[in-house]
């Protein structure tokens, strides 16, 4: 009996001792992203590239001389498994984390990171709140709403059009967008002639539609999801009503045109960070091209490229300070940082957010492609 | 005056694909006093095997589109049908003889592993009807744009609830379904084979719901795997509303749903569409608890 104890001991002590010299032979980054549930397809996009990013740099010798894993755990796009995801990630030594998409996910794992001093980059949040709790670990790569306001405001009025309509889907992210622009373009002395919300998840818009036009709106921004755009469009072209719409970025996703059909979806207009399609910068066209190269097709989502930004920025840092002590790498993002990314410029301001202008214009074609505007 | 017209068509339109899942809830519930809630799941299933048909088989390519549709819509309604009838067989019948909330429980735990199933098979992303089997053609009806399709929906659902009532009403069939709806004993006594007019009712029931989820999927184009909780939420308020267990109450229920919750997002604000109808079922069980046309008790089925 007592040499089983002893055993047990001592295989126990050598897993430990082998265990953590292991932890720190390899840079271990976590990867929090929705791998189940609604969104699903954006969580596969995100673990595909972050780990294509990763294997990069590990050919070419990996960081500091040292590999870098990927922790990828699935936060099913909830609030509550995201804690329990946040919660195992910290404890398995990560240098930092990357993740994840949506605001209230993401505000659900800030303050368990924070805690256990992990660097966090979010990819897919945009809510303005985030960044402004002075949470020093906290980063972001994904554009925020009241930027997403005021692009919508200047699009609106660069394009001309005076009485406008807005709708959203009341949820926090569509509901703040909505209220955002309508602020500035009141300030614009634009009129508002619509503001209301329709039921995401229901098929039939006409209802909405038919109030909407006798609103006589120039123009109708749209600030909720794909799905219901995609039905909006559809709906609104058999009614043979040719009033142009304007998106938010969350209607960037190519299912918009399948669901509103070509003839439907052709005008559409939307506002969205640039994917690396449209970039000419190196960084994006070496990434497409391996990502092609694997996958046989472009990302479809402009959110699963921002958590590759995210593993970007780390990896830049890291090589910067030689180090993976938190506060010299978060020193060195809020201050120094300034690399080229796959979806244009980054660098951090002291809340952890983006500086500079991130939004283009997009413009749906025939041919059901998304082209940018200039 | 034209903009009400064109509410009232629009939720006439909806209201018809209401009352079509509603008549499985209530000729479900006229038979078995059960809310079959996996009703709503088998309108998906309905949905996605259309889908699944329609662009592996291509039953439009070579003949009239219209013919083609009308030849999918039994093909799925015939498979949603067996579903229904194996639903009943797997989930139902092992508790009739139990108290009343082993079947809700057991229907409940149907409705999850029907979208599950959905999911597993199909998908978790939005699936999309192609849009080019049926012309999309706008008729201009004394002024109102009224889509094509929207009008063919509507038709093809009253067709089919008469083609139900009549059925029902007038075959000897339909006198022994509403036999058993008055008494399983008493029908089983005057040589009525109980068990097979309750498998009959899983295959009537379902299979016009597989039809709605055929002409949602058609007229709307998207589908997806959660769509059956909200449509058989609100067919089950349309049953509840003209009477639950009562074939013409679900008819006129739907309709009337469609039209209530069109009018209320027009007149009122589109953000309380929802609530509108949950404060109608709410008012129908405080002032009519039966439902409009709930009083005709010897009509149940």
């Amino acid at each position: 009996m007592k040499t089983r104890i002893k055993l047990l001991v001592l295989s126990l002590a050598m897993a430990l001792f082998f265990g953590a010299g292991n932890a720190w032979a390899e840079i271990r980054i976590g990867l929090m992203c929705p791998l189940t549930g609604s969104w699903a397809s954006e969580g596969q996009d995100m673990r595909d590239i972050v780990q294509l990013l990763a294997e990069e740099v590990n050919a070419a010798g990996g960081i500091n001389g040292q590999q870098v894993r990927i922790l990828v755990e699935d936060d099913g796009g909830d609030p509550r498994t995201a804690v329990s995801a946040a919660n195992r990630l910290a404890t398995r030594n990560v240098a930092a984390v990357i993740g994840t998409y949506g605001s209230s996910i993401t505000e659900a794992t800030q303050n368990i990171y924070d805690d256990y001093g992990i660097i966090q980059i979010a990819n897919g949040a945009t809510s303005i709140r985030l960044t402004q709790k002075g949470l020093k670990y906290f980063f972001r790569t994904s554009p925020r709403d009241d930027e997403q306001g005021r692009v919508a405001a200047e699009t609106i009025a660069a394009m001309g059009y005076n009485k406008v309509a807005i709708l959203h889907d009341s949820t926090s992210y569509a509901r703040g967008l909505a209220d955002e622009t309508r602020g500035l373009l009141e300030q614009d002395n634009k009129e508002i002639v619509f503001f209301d919300a329709l039921t995401p998840g229901e098929r039939d818009y006409s209802t909405i539609l038919s109030r909407l036009r006798n609103a006589g709106p120039e123009v109708v921004f749209f600030t909720g999801y794909f799905p219901e755009a995609g039905l909006l469009l559809r709906q609104k072209n058999e009614m043979n009503w040719d009033v142009p719409f304007i998106g938010g970025d969350a209607t960037n996703n190519p299912d918009l045109v399948a669901i509103a059909g070509r003839a439907a979806a052709e005008g559409f207009y939307f506002l969205s960070p640039p994917v690396p399609q449209d970039l000419a910068t190196p960084q994006a066209q070496n990434f497409l091209a391996a990502y092609n190269s694997k996958h046989g097709s472009n990302p479809g989502s402009i959110w699963a490229v921002l958590a590759g930004d995210g593993f970007l920025v780390l990896a830049e840092a890291m090589k910067a300070t030689g180090s993976l002590d938190k506060d010299e790498l978060a020193a060195y993002m809020h201050n120094e940082l300034n690399i080229e990314g796959l979806t244009g410029n980054i660098a951090f301001d002291q809340h952890g957010d983006r500086v500079g202008e991130l939004y283009r214009l997009y413009r749906v074609d025939g041919e059901g492609n998304f082209v940018m505007q200039d | 005056m034209e903009f009400f017209f064109e509410q009232l068509i629009n939720g006439l339109a909806v209201g018809g694909i209401y009352a079509l899942i509603a008549l499985g809830y209530t000729m479900v519930y006229g038979v078995m006093r059960l809310i079959n809630f996996a009703h709503g799941d088998l309108f998906t299933i309905g949905s996605y095997l259309g889908l699944t048909i329609l662009t592996a088989y291509t039953v439009t390519a070579f003949l009239n589109p219209f013919f083609g549709i009308l030849i999918l819509i039994m093909m799925v309604m015939a498979l949603v049908g067996i579903v229904g009838v194996i639903l009943e067989r797997v989930a139902y019948r092992p508790v009739r003889q139990a108290d009343r909330l082993s079947a809700v429980v057991s229907a409940l735990g149907a409705s999850i592993f029907f979208s599950n199933m959905v999911m597993l098979i199909w998908g978790p992303r939005f699936r999309v009807y192609p849009d080019d089997i049926l012309p999309r053609i706008t008729l201009n009806i004394l002024g109102l744009d009224v889509p094509l399709l929207r009008i063919l929906v509507l038709v093809t659902s009253i067709v089919l609830m008469g083609i139900l009532y009549f059925f029902v009403q007038k075959t000897r069939t339909g006198t022994a379904i509403r036999a058993v709806a008055i008494d399983h004993g008493a029908a089983r006594l005057m040589g009525i084979n109980v068990n097979r007019i309750i498998s009959l009712v899983f295959l009537i029931g379902p299979a016009l719901g597989g039809a709605a989820g055929v002409m949602v999927g058609l007229y709307y184009g998207q589908v997806n795997f959660t769509m059956g909780w909200s449509y058989g939420l609100k067919a089950f308020i349309a049953a509840v509303l003209g009477g639950i267990g009562n074939i013409p109450g679900a008819m006129l229920g739907g309709l009337l749903l469609g039209v209530i919750e069109a009018m209320g997002a027009a007149f009122i604000s589109t953000a309380w569409k929802d609530g509108i109808a949950f404060m109608v079922l709410i008012l129908i069980l405080i002032f009519r608890p039966t439902g409009i046309l709930g009083e005709r008790v010897a009509d149940k089925v």
